[in-house]
């Protein structure tokens, strides 16, 4: 017998679950199933189907450099919160140090600052500094966000790897520095592949802090945010839209997976 | 290789070359990503803070620090009672969402379903995709020209010259869409939570004769606070000072006190000095609700673990 729920319980919570995820998928339905619409407004009766709306975003310049310039943003920042991630949580979870909990703060503090001041920190910032806003201006402030999601990510796992592993390389003569290459980087791999996804996945969305530190070049959710003000604009960027929320989805649960299975293989 | 022997012999460049060895010591360690944070960090919050006492500013020159901008703001009846609006509104969303969420991660955690992982990513599935496409989806169903005006017209439930025009640009399409984008997301910390709890406790709660009801009220709903406070916090935190989703589907009624920061930093009529204090303010808040929460977050930890 289940003590915390009863079979009438778990029925009704089953139904309400269901409920909810209709509710959360339904809107992300209704944008596919506008995305075939034959029409200018997205509105019922529908009107036909036509595969009009990806040809235009796939003819659209200023949408295939706005991903692109994502694309470069993403790649680079997450190179660099991750780099920024394993030096941190390496040094949280294997080395002792005064002010570790001051600092461990400072570094999962990014998590919960307002971006619209940091957006506007960043902004002050540069300005005060003198430098011009550019794609650099954006990937800088992305590696500030994305760094304690990388941490979160790496230091669980670097938890779990033993610690005798590594004694045993110092033990045969490695350096620190060729233990953690031989030994524990092979072992952190899986984590350190997911720590870049939601790194990429992070800039890759990324507009508020993007919006105020931003150059010429549009990053793609700046390109959106202002395509969603004009209406006729809107067919197509319900196409990317379906598009970007299907990669999105599988490389999500791709990486899911894929963790799953290599923490199950690496033990 | 003489020569090469000969210098590594000798006993200080034996030294130096201990020191120039890239080694993972605590200080190469942490040395990259505090000084990343510190440049681009900690100073630029600190130069908001001189933009706001007026020590920098957008005209040229020496200035002087003056507190004029923060006496006007606590003084100032429009920008608190905005900030005040922006609690209730985030005050609202939160409280519904963890509700809502609650039972899920319940139900996740606690009903024995085998295909608990599965179920929870599709629940958390929509929460990784693209922010503004989501905002985008309600837009695309609110308006007045949208799925449900459009829906009821069509059944004719209602005639097009008069579509339900509150549904969007409205404070209650802000809510319902933020609600919308954190539902996914609260139910992990709960659900955590929930999943850690030892189960030995249901037990001994039914052996000493309580119902399903009672243990619930008595056993797990008191040991899960703290999850349901992380929770809580998670969405709270951001959606205060939330300016894109008003921008998008709150029109005048939806203004939040992140779309007057924006605003005073923006083209039309730009105040740094007003909009440094205003961010600062808010900033004030967060570090303040992290501060006292982080207590019962750090105690959560102790007693799970």
């Amino acid at each position: 017998m289940n003590v915390a729920l009863s079979r009438r319980g778990a029925w009704v919570l089953r139904s309400f679950f269901a409920l909810v995820v209709i509710f959360l998928y339904a809107p992300i339905a209704i944008l596919v199933l506008f995305s075939f619409n034959d029409s200018q407004l997205p509105s019922f009766p529908l009107s036909g189907f036509t595969l009009h709306w990806y040809h235009q975003f796939l003819v659209n310049a200023d949408l295939r450099s706005a991903l692109e310039t994502s694309a470069v943003v993403a790649a680079i920042s997450s190179v660099g919160a991750v780099l920024l991630g394993v030096l941190a949580s390496i040094a949280l979870v294997r080395r002792r140090f005064r002010l570790k909990s001051p600092v461990s703060a400072l570094l999962l503090s990014p998590l919960v600052i307002p971006y619209v001041v940091f957006g506007i920190s960043l902004l002050l910032f540069f300005h005060a500094a003198g430098i011009p806003r550019s794609v650099l201006t954006v990937v800088i402030g992305h590696i500030v966000i994305s760094l304690p999601y990388t941490i979160l990510v790496l230091m669980p796992r670097l938890q779990q790897i033993d610690v005798s592993l590594e004694e045993a390389a110092y033990d045969l003569g490695a350096s620190r520095l060729r233990a953690f290459r031989s030994v524990t980087l092979p072992l952190l791999l899986p984590a350190v592949v997911s720590a870049y996804l939601i790194a990429f996945t992070t800039s890759f969305d990324e507009y508020a802090v993007a919006s105020f530190v931003v150059g010429t070049r549009s990053t793609f959710p700046i390109f959106l945010y202002s395509a969603l003000r004009f209406p006729n604009q809107l067919p197509q960027v319900i196409a990317v839209a379906v598009v970007v929320i299907s990669v999105s989805l599988v490389v999500v649960i791709g990486a899911e997976v894929g963790r799953r299975v290599a923490e199950r293989r690496l033990g | 290789m003489g020569r090469g022997q000969g210098v590594l012999s000798s006993p200080e460049a034996q030294a130096r070359r201990r020191r120039l060895r890239l080694d993972f010591t605590t200080p190469v360690l942490l040395g990259l990503p505090l000084a990343w944070l510190a440049v681009f960090f900690l100073v630029p919050i600190a130069i908001v803070g001189l933009y706001s006492v007026g020590r920098l500013s957008l005209d040229p020159g020496p200035h002087a620090v003056t507190l004029t901008a923060w006496h006007e703001f606590l003084h100032s009846p429009i920008y608190l009672k905005l900030f005040w609006k922006s609690v209730k509104m985030s005050l609202v969303v939160s409280v519904v969402v963890v509700a809502l969420a609650y039972p899920l991660a319940y139900y996740l955690a606690l009903s024995g379903t085998k295909r608990k992982y599965v179920l929870l990513l599709l629940l958390i599935a929509p929460f990784l995709t693209s922010y503004l496409l989501r905002v985008l989806a309600w837009k695309v169903i609110l308006g007045n020209q949208g799925v449900i005006n459009s829906f009821l017209f069509s059944t004719g439930l209602r005639s097009p010259d008069h579509p339900i025009s509150q549904l969007l640009y409205s404070r209650f399409a802000v809510m319902l869409v933020l609600g919308y984008i954190w539902l996914p997301f609260v139910a992990l910390p709960i659900f955590v939570t929930l999943e850690s709890l030892d189960r030995r406790l249901f037990e001994a709660a039914t052996d000493l004769g309580a119902s399903r009801w009672q243990t619930f009220r008595r056993v797990t709903l008191p040991l899960s606070l703290p999850g349901v406070m992380a929770a809580f916090l998670f969405v709270f935190i951001p959606t205060l000072g939330e300016f894109v989703t008003p921008s998008l589907v709150g029109g005048a009624s939806g203004y939040m006190y992140g779309n007057q920061i924006v605003d005073l930093f923006g083209t039309g009529f730009p105040d740094w000095q007003t909009g440094s204090v205003l961010a600062l303010f808010l900033l004030g808040v967060v570090a303040l609700l992290t501060i006292v929460f982080s207590r019962f977050l750090q105690t959560r930890e102790v007693t799970a673990g």
